[in-house]
């Protein structure tokens, strides 16, 4: 069917690229990944804390275990042991084998990381938006609202809240929650005002979309690229509050094993013995420079793009 | 202003008004400063059905926020609208109904199209939301319309991947989809080059006479709104200047503004210098702190005392031909 | 067509530019030539890609190489092949004996500074001589966009020891040359301040402070309203004369360059395909293309005739052709097109065509 735009078969083009590789953005990613030598070394640090807590985790629920001994056990050698190949990292004052507890406390760290910052993205993401697409009061409400969580040192305010919660791995997650969303809410609110006046925006109204569709469908899946980026280096640092948090006592009770609690424990034997405390202080920095490294490399990738 | 003859009009303005509040803040110092920006004023026209009327004017001139008016993302705060005989600034209007009818392609393909949608999906949106079609008949009228602006291979592509005068083609398919019977255009081919804006003007010409679209087109560009618009409305600071049927308009403009106007657009015709001879002084006014009286009246050769005191009104010079000035007879 | 040392003021010969990206080896330039005298109006024009801008940043040695690199050729101005220098020579070229304007002022001007010390700023950089050292030379006129992401720190001016007073009535002459009514408070004015209209002007002035022989100019009016287009297309041609400069404008509008130019350049994919004195090329235009783009310009209404867009799309950089690169969209191409490539020849005085219709 000839067309009369051009008086030929098909119509002009001007200068075209190229139909795209498929699935562009994961291989802008794996590339990225590839070449920079720290987002590899990032990504294979979080996949090895990942890894090690599905598999405590679901040892647990088949109520099996894939550490060498039990981390709760006491005596399975001799007290304050030095590293060795029976036990890898050596034994605490009770005769507990320090490696089983380490490995067996990574599941605490990271449900408690991931839950935070998946709470803190939807949460922030939302509301970021709709105050971003809103304006007016909404907004104004908004911003204040994250100036007074700003206002307040994040540790201080989550500490008052596990303490009022009582201690607990649950509560301090939840006291995580409720301080942590700001930053993200702020984002969103930065990125969503980007583009809100952009003409799809508009056109998705001239086509009949409702404000919560084109929340949903044209806002958040175009602010999301930053907001994973941040979120990813931010996990580390969740990491590392809940941490603080457990080694305030706050969190998980001994004989069970939780990274911050181990510091806080085994610190008095920081002279005699130093590989105790810092052991499991070594795992917590690796898990935050893990997510560092990651979301850095993710930021190289994706934000030049 | 008498109608001679039943015109079918499809959309008409009447003393159409945008008026924006300016946040002046707590300052004391600015209690003097204006209240308001007015970026339309008393702007009324009559599009007929099935044609096209080009508003024409420079920027700050308030067109664009005419369309966004007329489609009320941006609603007037004066003034009338009357679509097909509803009138869409009284009582609640459902857009979805509005927009099954009415349409709009816009000036920057670029932010027009989601980065994230495919272009079918694109198209298929205002067909999804404004129509209870079934999925099939959805996908046949996205079909359709890509084959008619000639994009039927490109359904899946990404807007990354389009140049400027396809996303532009999208943007046009996306609008006629659903077959609207107005359709509002943006600046629709100013990004574009030379032979892609021919390209596009063909295509708007060719839908509108097999479909009987009528078209509201914005532009700056004076050999494009010749080209295309039965009707000019020329604009300047908001308001409207001169309104009338488009050659009588280019051949004889009235207005000073649209005689600078007009006399400013280069032809490409070397022994026609006209771009060199035009004498036009100044810059667009403020919109916040407009001349009184009539807005060009600081830039205007002709001006005399009472252009800086009163406004002047419309006055139907010829059949359809209305113009706003003190001196229509210094224009004659 | 080859340069001869014979008081021509720029002559560019068989430039082939490229650059690597993404897609592989770009050739934005193939084996251009063409000269400017003193005192013309040059337009060249082309749609997006023809490498018009190229052109005019190799020229004033704006190309960043890498990834770009110089294939072959020369650009010699009054005689000094501009590409043979080192960076330090060329600089000494740049702003004071050619300037550049761009399309968007508000970036080419610095944000952070008024518009005053800028335009004192280019002045001293003549009064102090060629080649002053780091930095001065490369602020104002020469530095192509403020980009908001890339500053950290707003550069110093270096503003030598002249007393205030010469240096302001210096640039008070600067902005009235350009027509700005009220030089005395745009002096104190900050870039965003301005309208576009201004800036551009501004820019003209920055650049015309220096007295350069030739002054480039890459789609300055593009982004301006049309009688605020006219308005400072008026104003070069006028300064042209002022000053005794020569102005290359490129533009892919060819109405523009009717109305201002006293020779047209069409560029295609690279290459020059018409070059011709203005009157000449519209009372006979000789290449396909061009043809092409002349019935592409909508003039008179719908009713009276049919636009004409240009079959087929764009010939793609990154390929390298022995024939005619036009061929696939021309509708008067012959078999030979698709194996020969046309060279550039004079077809009638003062007009040269690179078309195997009419020889070459």
């Amino acid at each position: 069917m000839e067309s009369e735009i051009t008086g030929e078969g098909k119509p002009a083009e001007d200068s075209t690229p190229s139909p795209p590789p498929r699935h562009e953005r994961l291989r802008t990613i794996l590339h990225a990944l590839r070449s920079n030598k720290g987002a590899l070394a990032g990504a294979i640090i979080v996949s090895m804390f990942f890894v090690t807590a599905l598999a405590v985790f679901i040892a647990g629920l088949l109520h099996t275990r894939i550490t060498p001994y039990s981390p709760i056990q006491q005596d399975v050698g001799p007290a304050l042991a030095a590293p060795s190949w029976a036990h890898l990292m050596g034994t605490d004052e009770l005769g507990r084998d320090v490696f089983s507890r380490v490995v067996a406390a990574t599941p605490n760290d990271m449900a408690v990381s991931l839950t935070v910052i998946a709470f803190s993205l939807i949460v922030g993401a939302f509301l970021g938006t709709y105050a971003a697409f809103h304006g007016g009061l909404v907004d104004e409400a908004l911003m204040r609202m994250t100036d007074i969580f700003f206002a307040i040192p994040g540790l201080v305010l989550a500490m008052a809240i596990g303490i009022a919660l009582g201690p607990g791995i649950t509560n301090m997650a939840i006291a995580l929650m409720v301080i942590w969303w700001p930053p993200y809410a702020r984002l969103a609110r930065g990125e969503a005002l980007k583009i809100a006046h952009q003409n799809y925006i508009e056109a998705a109204r001239l086509s009949g979309a409702g404000r919560f569709r084109i929340l949903l469908e044209h806002a958040l899946p175009n602010i999301s690229q930053t907001l994973l980026v941040y979120a990813s280096m931010d996990t580390g640092t969740v990491i590392l509050i809940y941490a603080g948090l457990s080694y305030l006592g706050l969190a998980v009770r001994p004989p069970f094993p939780d990274w911050g609690q181990m510091v806080s424990a085994y610190q008095d034997y920081m002279v005699s013995v130093p590989w105790l405390p810092l052991f499991p202080g070594i795992v917590i920095a690796l898990g935050v420079i893990g997510f560092s490294l990651l979301g850095d490399g993710l930021k190289d990738a994706l934000g030049g793009s | 202003m008498e109608d001679n003859q039943r015109d079918d009009v499809i959309l008409e303005t009447r003393r159409l008004g945008k008026q924006y509040p300016i946040r002046r803040g707590f300052n004391p110092l600015a209690r003097n400063q204006p209240r308001f920006l007015q970026a339309l004023n008393d702007v009324s026209m009559k599009i007929p059905r099935g044609k096209t009327v080009a508003v024409l004017g420079e920027s700050g001139c308030g067109k664009t926020t005419l369309a966004r008016a007329i489609t009320l993302l941006s609603p007037p705060t004066s003034g009338e609208i009357i679509f097909d005989g509803q009138n869409l600034t009284k009582g609640k209007v459902n857009t979805k109904d509005l927009y099954r009818r009415m349409q709009m392609v816009f000036q920057d393909p670029d932010s027009a199209l989601d980065p994230r949608f495919k272009v079918k999906d694109l198209v298929s949106e205002p067909c999804r939301r404004l129509l209870d079609a079934s999925k099939e008949e959805v996908n046949e009228m996205v079909m359709r319309s890509l084959e008619i602006v000639g994009l039927a291979d490109y359904s899946e592509r990404l807007p990354g991947h389009l140049s400027g005068g396809q996303k532009q083609r999208v943007a046009i398919a996306r609008a006629i989809a659903i077959r609207p019977e107005m359709i509002l255009l943006d600046e629709p081919t100013s990004a574009l080059d030379a032979s892609v804006q021919a390209q596009i003007l063909n295509l708007l010409i060719e839908l509108q006479n097999d479909y009987n679209l009528s078209y509201l087109i914005i532009t700056h560009n004076i050999s494009v709104a010749e080209y295309l618009s039965d009707m000019l409305v020329v604009m300047y600071a908001g308001n409207v200047v001169e309104y009338g049927p488009t050659g009588p308009i280019i051949a004889r403009p009235r207005h000073p503004y649209t005689i600078a106007l007009i006399s400013s657009a280069p032809i490409p015709n070397p022994w026609k210098r006209n771009l060199l001879n035009t004498e036009i002084m100044g810059e667009v006014p403020s919109a916040v702190h407009p001349p009184s009286g009539c807005k060009f009246h600081p830039r205007c050769p002709y001006a005399d005392k009472i252009c800086g005191e009163q406004t002047p009104g419309m006055v139907e010079i010829a059949p359809g031909h209305f113009l706003s000035c003190h001196f229509a007879d210094k224009t004659a | 067509m080859s340069s001869n040392g014979s008081g021509k003021l720029l002559a560019i010969s068989d430039l082939s530019i490229s650059y690597t990206s993404e897609q592989g080896k770009v050739h934005a330039l193939q084996d251009v030539s063409l000269d400017i005298g003193e005192n013309q109006f040059v337009a060249v024009v082309g749609e997006s890609g023809c490498g018009k801008s190229t052109l005019a940043l190799a020229i004033i040695g704006l190309i960043s190489m890498p990834p770009a690199m110089v294939e072959s050729g020369r650009i010699e101005y009054r005689s000094v092949d501009l590409l043979a220098l080192k960076e330090n020579d060329r600089r000494k070229f740049r702003g004071t004996e050619i300037a550049m304007i761009f399309q968007e002022p508000l970036t080419s001007l610095n944000p952070v500074y008024k518009v005053g010390d800028q335009i004192a700023e280019a002045i001293m950089v003549r009064e102090q001589g060629h080649g002053r050292g780091e930095g001065v030379g490369e602020i104002g006129v020469m530095q192509r966009t403020y980009d908001s992401k890339s500053v950290s720190a707003p550069p110093r001016l270096h503003l030598p020891r002249i007393a205030p007073r010469d240096r302001t009535s210096a640039v008070l002459d600067a902005l009235k040359r350009v027509r700005i009514a009220d030089p005395e408070q745009v002096i104190d004015r900050y870039p965003f301040e301005l309208s576009g209209g201004m800036r551009q002007r501004v820019m003209i002035a920055m650049a015309l402070s220096q007295k350069p022989a030739l002054l480039l100019a890459d789609e300055p009016t593009t982004a301006l309203d049309v009688t605020t287009q006219a308005q400072v297309l008026k104003l070069m041609k006028t300064l042209m004369t002022e000053v005794n400069t020569s102005i290359l404008l490129i533009t892919h509008d060819l109405a523009v360059a009717s109305q201002v130019a006293d020779r047209i350049i069409v560029m295609y994919a690279g290459d020059v395909v018409e070059d011709s004195d203005v009157y000449g090329l519209f009372s006979e235009p000789l290449h396909p293309y061009t043809v092409g783009l002349l019935s592409c310009i909508p003039s008179g209404s719908k009713k009276e005739r049919k636009l004409k867009p240009i079959p087929g799309s764009v010939f793609d950089l990154t390929k390298t052709t022995g024939a005619c690169k036009f061929a696939s969209r021309c509708s008067r191409a012959m078999a030979i097109c698709r194996q020969k490539k046309p060279a550039l020849i004079e077809a009638r005085k003062g007009h040269r065509v690179a078309c195997l219709l009419y020889g070459g």
